[in-house]
């Protein structure tokens, strides 16, 4: 009986121990899995592949370090599909915090790309590729100012410069001129472009979402109202998969390197559960 | 091991440690950690307010553009500073309800539009909706399914009456799909906290002491 | 007149951001436009600059007074100063007045951001799987047939989202798609009409003036 006492009984370090080491030791000894792709992000990915040359992807950065394990993979792979494809980025946040990590994220696919460039016309240039419009409070103002002109809200860009006056905003005057804005949030910003911007001037929203709050979105999804979605960590990757399989572009994977980690971290939580039920069953019994 | 020997990378590994001696006891170590980020978090956004919002779109344009009328928005702005003088406290009200007012006004045809109609269009037995599963004629079955799930979920929120009978049955249909429903959100959140653990763990084992391959 | 003005302000504004939804005349979208980027876009800024001062406050009462680890609250300022003096006169990514960097050395707010918020920012959540993995341990019982239920759909999505589902069956991630599609969808949506009726119930009380909490106070 002091057995199946033990067994609901398990200090926490141990549980905290256990957790640590099943998602080490496979980030060591690492093992190739290749994930497969679901429809959501399948969805997403060809939403972002149809975009028309004269239309720009609008990306909303708006994770903040507490979930950057889980979006920054997201925002990576995404900016690798625009980067390839030549598709036209516009990047901005709705909040503060945010904004230093969609600079991050911009920068390091940005030398990704240089690195291998081997004429000007295969580099990514700020200003002529993509654009980081910046921030302005309060959120409502982008969410509503845009579907009639994004250079109302963002008159100059992060850097200073007057955004009516670089290449990749020519011909970019309102949403009418986005193929597709992805946010990529730990929040509930992908629901207020829904709610605010595409129900006002019907752009298309897509959304790199947390896990947490998947559940919650799918019912946005299932109407159509967001074009595709990337669900947590596991999103990631499938979209890190569809980058690297179909456009060939390489690059560091952290979400699918995470993997096999998130694998066996699973396990352990699972088999904790049922040591802890198997614990209190047979206490019930006695 | 290909150890990094970046200052920065150094100071992060060194904050990171501080914050996961937290599992052990709370400790001196973790309380710097804890107020060094509100400091710091604070100190990155008072210098993206000025240089991304009130110097450019609120201050600037006064001189440069002529747009004297930004003084008023810049006065009923520092109103909100009128908090902290009881006399005159009352006047905080006054931008709050600006900018609430508008925000609480433009969210009411939002929600109504995206998280009632839309979300009623895509329930209710339509061709539209059988043909949107990709999945031929199993998609009606499974949009009848999805209507009668979100019925009889609404029906055990429906407290008025007494859960016996007709509404008894339904509402106990309805509590089976809100345990799936939640049972698949507690599975998800399980990924999504892992994750956040991996990748702190991908930066010290990796950034930090290079042990991954 | 403390009380009238601010609720007489939250319905005129309020009014003013329901009609863009029904109305695209030009001059509708001029003041519309007027209100967003001239006016509350500057007001807003400012709310953000109180919380600051809010904060800073509490710390500067708890140092005067000694109270509970008072110690941390001068770590607190420092840190909010030094930032703050660095982003301001340094410039978003250098390039200001302060310079930011010494050689190849650099210190400017961005890098500071990367090396200090990012690793504490993230760090505090990566707790949370320790302590997730601890309360689903002692607290996850299947006590009832309806938990027994919400512990096999959790076990089955904790599965079949990685590709060890994958291997395990191959209809499994498909099995998990539908759940998230079907009765996900259903409960969610269900729960989420109510949220949506109440708030907007809740946002028509504060235009009306009926919900008055927000005011604060008595006077």
């Amino acid at each position: 009986m002091k057995a199946f006492e033990y067994l609901s009984k398990i200090d926490r370090r141990i549980i905290y121990l256990v957790i640590g080491v099943v998602v080490i030791l496979p980030l060591i000894f690492p093992t190739v899995e290749r994930v497969r792709v679901m429809a959501p992000a399948q969805s997403l990915f060809n939403a972002v592949d149809s975009i028309p040359e004269d239309m720009v992807l609008m990306i909303d950065f708006d994770y903040d370090p507490q979930t950057m394990p889980e979006n920054e993979p997201m925002a990576v792979a995404l900016l690798r599909h625009a980067f390839k494809r030549r598709i036209k980025v516009a990047a901005l946040s709705l909040y503060v915090q945010p904004l230093a990590l969609a600079l991050k994220a911009l920068d390091q696919v940005t030398e990704e790309f240089n690195a291998r460039a081997q004429t000007s016309a295969d580099s990514i240039i700020y200003g002529r590729d993509y654009v980081l419009l910046g921030w302005q409070p309060p959120p409502i103002v982008p969410l509503l100012e845009m579907g009639i002109s994004i250079s109302n809200v963002y008159s100059t860009d992060y850097y200073g410069y007057r955004t009516d006056s670089l290449p990749v905003m020519q011909g970019i005057e309102n949403f009418n001129d986005v193929g597709i804005l992805v946010s990529i949030s730990g929040g509930n910003a992908p629901l207020w472009w829904v709610g605010y911007s595409q129900v006002l001037y019907g752009v298309a929203v897509g959304a790199g979402l947390t896990a947490v709050s998947a559940s919650d979105f799918y019912i946005y999804y299932q109407t159509g109202q967001f074009s595709g979605l990337m669900v947590g960590m596991k999103g990631a990757a499938e979209y890190e998969e569809l980058v690297e399989s179909k456009l060939q572009v390489p690059g560091e994977r952290k979400a699918s390197e995470a993997m096999p980690s998130l694998t066996a971290a699973h396990l352990a939580i699972m088999v904790f559960i049922i040591i802890g039920n198997i614990g209190y069953m047979m206490r019930r019994r006695i | 091991m290909n150890m990094s020997f970046d200052f920065w990378i150094w100071v992060s590994a060194f904050l990171t440690l501080c914050v996961f001696s937290f599992l052990y006891k709370d400790n001196p170590f973790y309380k710097f950690a804890e107020h060094l980020f509100v400091g710091a978090s604070n100190g990155y956004l008072v210098t993206i307010i000025w240089h991304g919002s009130l110097w450019p779109q609120g201050i600037r344009p006064i001189f440069t553009e002529g747009n004297w009328w930004l003084i008023i928005a810049l006065i009923i702005g520092m109103l909100y500073f009128t908090r902290f003088f009881p006399r005159t406290s009352w006047l905080v009200r006054i931008p709050i309800a600006i900018v609430m007012g508008y925000g609480t006004g433009a969210a009411i045809p939002a929600t109504i539009q995206a998280d009632i109609m839309r979300q009623i269009q895509g329930t209710v037995l339509t061709p539209q909706n059988f043909a949107r599963w990709n999945a031929g004629s199993s998609g009606v079955i499974w949009t009848i399914l999805l209507f009668i799930g979100v019925a009889c979920t609404l029906s055990y929120f429906y407290f008025s009456r007494e859960h016996k009978g007709v509404l008894g049955v339904t509402s106990r249909i309805g509590v089976v799909f809100i345990m799936i429903g939640f049972g698949a959100a507690f599975g998800y959140t399980v990924m999504a906290r892992i994750s956040l653990l991996i990748g702190r763990l991908q930066f010290l084992l990796g950034d930090w002491l290079g042990v991954l391959q | 007149m403390k009380k009238r003005i601010p609720l007489l302000l939250v319905l005129i504004f309020g009014i003013a951001g329901i009609i863009p939804y029904y109305s695209q005349y030009p001059l509708v979208q001029n003041v519309q436009s007027f209100i967003r980027n001239d006016m509350i876009r500057i007001i807003a800024a400012f709310a953000l600059v109180l919380g600051l001062g809010s904060l800073l406050k509490v710390h500067f009462d708890k140092i005067r007074r000694h109270r509970e680890n008072w110690e941390y609250s001068w770590v607190l300022i420092l840190s909010f100063v030094v930032t703050a003096i660095i982003g301001l006169f340094g410039g978003r990514t250098g390039g200001g007045m302060l310079p930011t960097s010494i050689g190849s050395f650099v210190f400017n707010i961005q890098v500071i951001y990367e090396n200090v918020n990012v690793p504490l920012g993230s760090t505090m959540f990566a707790l949370l799987a320790f302590f997730m993995a601890s309360a689903a341990y002692r607290a996850f019982r299947a006590r009832s047939l309806d938990s027994t239920l919400l512990l096999v759909t959790a076990f089955i999505v904790m599965l079949g989202v990685l590709p060890l589902g994958n291997r395990i069956s191959h209809h499994l991630p498909s099995f998990v798609q539908w759940i998230m599609d079907i009765p996900n969808v259903a409960s969610k949506r269900g729960i989420g009409f109510g949220i949506a009726l109440g708030s907007v119930a809740t946002a028509l009380k504060i235009l009306l003036g009926i919900e008055q909490k927000w005011l604060g106070g008595t006077r």
